[in-house]
């Protein structure tokens, strides 16, 4: 096990290594003009440097006037002390921008992660219990409708009709006109009330897949030789359901939910920019609309990490639930 | 396929599960029989038969272009004319002179001291009132200087000039009656007293200054220095006629606007020539505007009226509005202007109105539809074409080449890939590339991102599929690799990759959609439903015009579901092993 825990880390490494190549190449294809325009609008800044001193320090800090290689060994030596320079878009060292933001962003994505598992596998067995029945469609539609629904569409239904037509929430931000006004428990209330849409609308849009997951499972599980036999044994339905079923079902359930963990850190980049949530996906979205290599970059190889880590999680998970994968 | 109506006697049953029906059905009919018998892979197909036919023939139908503009006519109050009450001097200069600034500042300086003189740049100027806020600017030229004592004027003239006996008498004689000027022969000469010195100068007419405004009553009349002069004299004596250059004019005075209408009396007519106040009146357009129009102009203001009805040239009244403020104002009228037809609710002529930039929003979703659907289906086929080839090389030879092959997949399946577009997006749009180059970048860029799950998909397959007994059986045969895999190895994928290819179509336009939403995919005038909905970044407009991105909004969804359902009733039909 612990061979088989070294070795897909080390390849995970080895990847992640690539994929910092080719992210730094894309990054330095980019027209230099691109980074002329960024010390250009740096050096219009009121109390800033000369548009040459920027144009020179950015190259420089950057490793923009080096070759790629150069460069990138530049970048990657700063990056593995934790350097990732200073954002240009918000003027404060990127990891410094990151903490600030990354929390709300796992929030959000934590409570509709919660909400999502709540609601998905209930639905999803519910589901397989009766395949090809009514409530099997209803809840097969629904999912494919949550796969299919474009998010900022969505989200902009959930603002126009609960935003603008009932006025119950407020249209984006993260905080109310007043907040500064208000109680401690009026605050949470506050933050809540502003977290409400964009939570529906992440739940909505990621539901379907862990939905149409638990039910394939289910049915897999269901059409198995021990299910049979539980029922000719004469246990109650109930019992074959709860106990012997979903029990095998949760395997590769809790496998994927464990993959996805690392995800609840990558943010939601159309739903938080759309309901200005300032979370990693909308500070993110700012960044890279506005050419900001330094916290691009940072931002690029911050998600590869987590797919990567999801990748290992669910790889290990797999691995303690079936030991025929260790073997190979 | 087997001819199914020659077997019909066997079959008893209808049932698909019936054994006969079974053997007798092509796997192909089998699985386009489960297909069909799946309720929502119907609905899919449907969906996409509509669509498909909504944006290819609609766009076709459609009686309007994609980027055509809709223009509607209105009338809006727009400004016609400005007015203004003059209290400035204006100043008109005598024919071949100039009059400085410096020096119209320190005149203006002058006029206010009650002086008669002012130096400015080494040029003095004299000032010769002829009437109220009426003075003509001169410069004296001496003829000659007197020195009076006890009642004795001596006469010296100045170099190349004479003194005659008639100009003397004339002298003493404006001297007696304390006047300050004589005309001799038809020139006027000024006494310019200077202590017990006096000067007889000639006056050199520079400019001249009033607070009258001079129009002309057509564009081809140039009012000449001497008709202004001559006008606005006989406007303080208040003459009737006077004559310039041998042309008499005759005026009409209106004492109470302090304005006056001329006429060049030619014969027996009475031609209208200028007319004088002291408001300035200038069209907006820098058209000529009449004489009449002017006078009610004048009239209305001096009565403090805020509007007035005058007849257009088609003899129609027109009802001109005065806004005033301060000493300026703004006639109005109400102005028939073409106007670009901007979120115009739904109609006939438009089922879905128009958007923000005056286009038919149907017509422009048939030709997004049609944007987001070949976009969909060259990006699968592409990314299809490259995971065949790469998965197919990697399962069918095995180590070193699969090793290779599934590491560039990992590798590219860890690239983040919607941060990825957005970057190469704003990129695009920084260098601001042609829209329609753009489309291809970015159907490149979905596809080089794309292939890694159907190159994982395939290799997997032809990994269990390259074991069985056929591809012994080829192999005892001698059939080139090459023939193996393409010919027998790949077709045993097609089911599964029909399946993932539908899907990914559906991912596709998904993505498509999110990115032209961003600003950052298909641009303008390249129409997509994503960049249709862009629209409601301005909040007012998902507020008021639902129109605009509600339905644009719906086709994405049911498109996307229409593939879909398609997708997941093919897995079904090509995999029955789920079935109980």
């Amino acid at each position: 096990m612990r061979k088989f825990v070294i070795k897909r880390l080390a390849i995970s490494v080895v990847i992640l290594f690539f994929v910092a190549v080719i992210i730094y190449t894309i990054m330095r294809c980019m027209p230099s003009s691109f980074v002329e325009n960024m010390a250009r609008e740096k050096a219009s800044l009121p109390g800033g440097k000369s548009y040459n001193e920027w144009l020179a320090q950015l190259n420089k800090s950057y490793g923009l006037d080096k070759g790629i290689i150069a460069g990138f060994l530049q970048w990657l030596g700063q990056a593995l002390k934790g350097n990732f320079g200073d954002s240009w878009e918000f003027n404060i060292p990127v990891t410094e921008k990151f903490m600030e933001v990354i929390w709300d962003s796992f929030v959000l994505g934590a409570i509709s992660f919660i909400l999502e598992i709540a609601i998905a596998i209930p639905l999803g067995i519910a589901a397989a219990r009766k395949q090809y029945s009514k409530s099997d469609y209803a809840i097969s539609v629904f999912a494919l409708i949550g796969i299919s629904l474009p998010s900022f569409f969505f989200a902009s239904v959930l603002k126009y009709v609960f935003a603008i037509k009932l006025e119950w929430f407020e249209l984006f931000g993260m905080i109310g006109r007043h907040y500064e006004q208000l109680s401690t428990f009026g605050k949470f209330l506050d933050r809540a009330s502003h977290l409400v849409l964009p939570i529906i609308t992440l739940v909505i849009v990621n539901i379907g897949s862990l939905m149409r997951y638990t039910r394939t499972n289910m049915l897999e599980v269901l059409n198995s030789d021990y299910i049979r036999t539980a029922r000719a044994k004469g246990l109650s339905e109930k019992r074959v359901i709860n106990y012997h079923a979903f029990r095998n079902t949760l395997i590769p359930i809790v496998t994927i939910i464990g993959g996805s963990l690392p995800a609840l850190f990558s943010g939601a980049m159309i739903t938080e920019t759309l309901f200005q949530i300032e979370g990693i996906g909308y500070t993110s979205y700012q960044a890279m609309t506005t050419g900001d290599i330094p916290f691009s970059m940072f931002y690029l190889i911050f998600m590869a990490m987590l797919i990567l880590l999801g990748n290992f999680i669910a790889d290990i998970l797999y691995a303690v639930v079936d030991p025929r994968v260790r073997v190979n | 396929m087997t001819k199914n109506e020659n077997n019909e006697h066997i079959s008893t049953s209808m049932a698909l599960d019936d054994e006969q029906r079974v053997r007798i059905l092509s796997p192909g009919m089998l699985v386009a029989k489960r297909f069909l018998r799946n309720r929502l892979a119907v609905i899919g197909l449907l969906i996409i038969v509509v669509m498909f036919i909504f944006s290819f023939v609609g766009g076709v139908i459609s009686p309007y272009g994609e980027a055509q503009v809709f223009k509607i006519y209105d009338s809006i109050e727009k400004d016609f004319a400005g007015a203004a009450i003059n209290n400035e001097f204006q100043y008109i200069n005598a024919p071949e002179e100039s009059f400085p600034a410096m020096a119209k500042a320190e005149s203006i300086l002058a006029i206010n001291k009650g002086e008669d003189r002012f130096v400015s740049q080494d040029v003095v100027y004299s000032l010769i009132k002829e009437g109220n806020d009426f003075y003509r600017i001169v410069q004296y030229q001496d003829v000659a200087s007197v020195i009076s004592l006890k009642g004795i004027n001596r006469f010296t003239p100045v170099e190349g000039e004479t003194i005659s006996k008639e100009m003397e008498t004339a002298y003493a004689k404006a001297l007696d009656t304390n006047e300050k000027s004589f005309d001799l022969d038809g020139t006027t000469y000024y006494i310019i007293n200077n202590g017990k010195n006096s000067s007889i100068a000639l006056a050199k007419e520079i400019s001249m200054a009033s607070k009258m405004m001079f129009s002309a009553y057509t564009p081809d009349i140039d009012l000449s220095y001497d008709f202004r002069f001559a006008a606005e004299k006989a406007m303080n004596d208040q003459t009737q006629t006077f004559e310039v250059n041998g042309i008499t004019y005759n005026m009409d005075l209106d004492i109470e606007d302090n304005s006056a209408v001329f006429y060049m009396i030619d014969g027996d007519e009475k031609i209208e020539y200028a007319l004088a106040s002291n408001i300035s009146i200038n069209a907006v357009n820098n058209a000529f505007l009449s004489i009449d129009f002017k006078e009610a102009i004048v009239h209305a203001i001096e009565n403090g009226d805020t509007s007035f009805t005058m007849p257009d040239n088609n003899g129609v009244e027109v009802e001109y509005k005065i806004n005033r403020k301060n000493n300026q104002f703004t006639i109005r009228t109400l102005t028939e202007t073409e106007l670009i037809n901007t979120y115009a609710a739904p109609s006939k002529k438009h089922p879905l109105g128009t958007d923000g930039n005056g286009m038919d929003i149907i017509t422009r979703l048939m030709y997004g539809g049609r944007v987001s659907l070949v976009i969909g289906f060259v990006v699968v086929i592409i990314e299809t074409i490259i995971g065949v080839i790469l998965g197919g090389l990697a399962g069918y030879f095995g180590g070193w080449v699969d090793n290779l092959i599934m590491r560039i997949v990992d590798i590219v399946y860890c690239i983040p890939s919607m941060p990825l577009y957005i970057i190469l997006g704003s990129v695009m749009e920084f260098l601001s590339i042609d829209p329609k180059i753009r489309i291809f970048i970015l159907m490149i860029i979905l596809a080089i991102l794309g292939w890694p799950g159907i190159a994982r998909m395939v290799r997997g397959q032809i990994l269990s599929l390259r074991e069985q007994d056929f591809m012994t059986a080829t192999e005892a045969l001698g059939i080139s690799v090459s023939r193996r895999i393409f010919r027998h190895l790949v077709p045993n994928v097609i089911p599964q990759l029909t399946v993932i290819g539908t899907m990914n179509l559906g991912g596709i336009i998904l993505t498509e959609a999110t990115l032209s939403f961003l600003g950052l995919g298909v641009k303008y005038p390249y129409a997509s439903w994503g960049n249709i909905i862009n629209a409601i970044n301005d909040t007012y407009i998902m507020k008021m015009y639902w129109f605009v991105w509600i339905p644009a909004g719906l086709l994405i969804l049911f498109t996307v579901l229409g593939f879909n359902f398609v997708g997941d009733g093919l897995r079904d039909a090509f995999d029955p092993k789920m079935k109980r």
